[in-house]
């Protein structure tokens, strides 16, 4: 058990001195993760709005894929993106292989299911009387969609909130695509990875109590957020 | 001039009908009061008119135009209140603006939002600025119409606005809307088994059954169960033990309407005007109700489980001295009886 202890007790130092490389490891995860996470919200949102909001053919069908895409592994998601922008792959041209970008990619195709699911969910347990109520007070189409997403931010904020949780604490995607470079590529859950399997538990706890300050941050945001609405 | 035109509108929901209107006028200004059970086609033909949904076949003209949801010309000028309206989630203030808000009316908001409040009877400074959740049902629909009233509509559609608010509430919401027609000239179609509305203050009355109007007005509408009975009659037994005589129904027809035109009234004991054999039915009197008119008096007469209602002049009703509880005779020719 003394060996927790000491990870506990550096990983304080460690946050306190600014460490280099773990605040390498959370910066390089933030920026990652901040890419990933603003492309999913931008496409997810309208997305799920759509798939919430129409009655089309096949909706059902679409709506099982989106469900099935939810459990994807984030390492098949790794060894696709890998393949796609490695020198050799079809996409190698755009030097994005062991880059923060590439990372970004892959968790964006994580994330991206979530939000459309969720966001559909949402729009979907929307009073049926909202929309009839909207267009009685002459909203046109692009109004009743951006008062409807107002209407459900709750159940959207909680799509980011998951959706968030997921792409910050996947490692397949990171290792992979990323190669969990150091200075450049390590993120917090590779380096976390890396540091237990050489005995350094102190920086993998340091890192570990980063993951829950930011989930906590998150879910203090939301609880706010929540209030005010 | 006619505001709106309806020409042979049939509208389908997955594949059921439930709406067939051959032919419609709405003059502009009036007050049109809808009546007809649940599922007779009253909110689908306020949502066709709200151009929310277009109808499945035929043409609903506005203004003499034919006009499709969405477009500019119904969504400044048309407007409905659902039965149970939506109020969304922010402040009284910002539910009542929204509708001018999108608009891009903005100038002296808060001089017409308040005006908007004060015509349902709701005083600005304690209104304003609370959450929708913390609104009664009634003040959440009065709300739900200042939201529409501060449009100052050409046509203003209401779904049953009464239906569950207390008597204050629908005197306030009443006296709102006739205030929109003289104020503004609104035009109103107003769904309602509010008898004030109908027969105080409405210009016309619809009576719809399953999805058409019947002309006839005000009546009976008969369930089955039906036996088959001699000559080729059905017969409904009814709760007291009298029997209704009706004629063997097309196919598919289901309810036997009495039309009151053709109904005849007679105190017991009287020669009734038309003597068929099983075609008297006795009741007695539960309701009286001067018309807008002065000159006319529905009255509704408890029949077994049903309620007859039909029209006579004011001088026969005090000839008669009909009154609540008065024994009566009714007898109708069974021939006359229609199928919906």
């Amino acid at each position: 058990m003394g060996f927790i202890q000491e990870g506990f007790a550096q990983a304080v130092t460690l946050l306190v001195h600014r460490d280099p490389a773990t605040y390498s490891a959370i910066s390089t995860t933030l920026s990652a993760s901040g890419l990933a996470m603003a492309a999913s919200l931008i496409l997810g949102i309208p997305l799920g709005y759509l798939l919430g909001y129409l009655d089309f053919r096949f909706k059902r069908q679409l709506r099982i894929l989106v469900n099935t895409l939810l459990s994807l592994p984030t390492v098949f998601i790794g060894l696709v993106i890998y393949a796609l922008l490695t020198r050799n792959g079809p996409l190698g041209n755009l030097g994005l292989i062991f880059s923060i970008p590439g990372i970004a990619i892959g968790q964006t195709i994580l994330a991206l299911p979530i939000v459309i699911a969720l966001t559909a969910t949402a729009v979907e347990a929307a009073d049926t009387n909202l929309r009839k109520t909207l267009m009685s007070l002459g909203a046109n189409r692009r109004q009743i969609a951006a008062t409807t997403l107002w209407e459900v931010r709750l159940g959207i904020l909680s799509a980011a909130v998951t959706a968030t949780g997921r792409v910050f604490t996947e490692v397949g995607i990171s290792l992979m695509v990323g190669g969990n470079i150091k200075w450049h590529t390590r993120t917090i859950t590779t380096a976390i990875a890396l540091e237990t399997s050489k005995g350094e538990f102190g920086m993998g706890i340091a890192l570990g109590l980063v993951l829950l300050l930011i989930a906590l941050v998150v879910n203090v945001s939301l609880a706010g957020l929540r209030k005010r609405s | 001039m006619y505001l709106y035109q309806i020409r042979d509108a049939d509208h389908f929901y997955g594949g059921k009908q439930v709406l067939s209107i051959a032919d419609l006028d709405i003059p502009s200004g009036s007050i049109t009061g809808l009546i007809g059970p649940n599922g007779s086609g009253k909110s689908t033909l306020l949502k066709l008119l709200g151009f929310l949904e277009e109808p499945t076949y035929g043409t609903i003209l506005f203004q003499g135009r034919k006009v499709a949801p969405f477009s500019r010309v119904v969504r400044s000028r048309v407007t409905l209140l659902p039965q149970e309206p939506y109020l969304m989630r922010r402040s009284v203030f910002d539910n009542v603006a929204y509708g001018l808000k999108i608009r891009g009316d903005t100038r002296d908001l808060k001089e017409r939002i308040w005006e908007a409040l004060n015509l349902v009877g709701l005083e600005p400074e304690n209104f304003a600025r609370r959450k929708w959740q913390a609104l009664s049902g009634g003040e959440a629909q009065r709300v739900a119409l200042a939201a529409r009233l501060v449009l100052k509509p050409n046509v203003l559609l209401l779904d049953e606005p009464t239906a569950s608010v207390d008597a204050h509430t629908a005197l306030l919401i009443r006296r709102a809307s006739l205030k929109a027609r003289e104020e503004w000239g609104t035009t109103l179609v107003v769904a309602t088994h509010d008898w004030q509305w109908l027969y105080e203050t409405c210009d016309s009355v619809l009576h719809l059954l399953h999805g058409r109007i019947f002309k006839g007005g005000l009546g009976c509408a008969v369930y089955g169960p039906w036996r088959i009975g001699q000559k080729e009659m059905l017969h409904k037994e009814l709760e007291d033990g009298q029997l209704l005589v009706v004629p063997k129904p097309e196919e598919g027809k289901q309810m036997a309407v009495l039309d009151p035109s053709r109904l005849h009234l007679a105190l017991p004991g009287k020669e009734p005007l038309l003597k068929w054999s099983g075609n008297m039915l006795e009741g007695f009197v539960i309701r009286l109700f001067l018309e807008r008119n002065g000159a006319t008096v529905q009255i509704a007469i408890k029949v077994a489980e049903l309620v007859i209602t039909l029209r006579m002049e004011r001088n026969r009703v005090e000839a008669l001295r009909l009154q609540p509880g008065k024994e009566v005779t009714i007898s109708y020719n069974p021939r006359e009886i229609e199928w919906f």
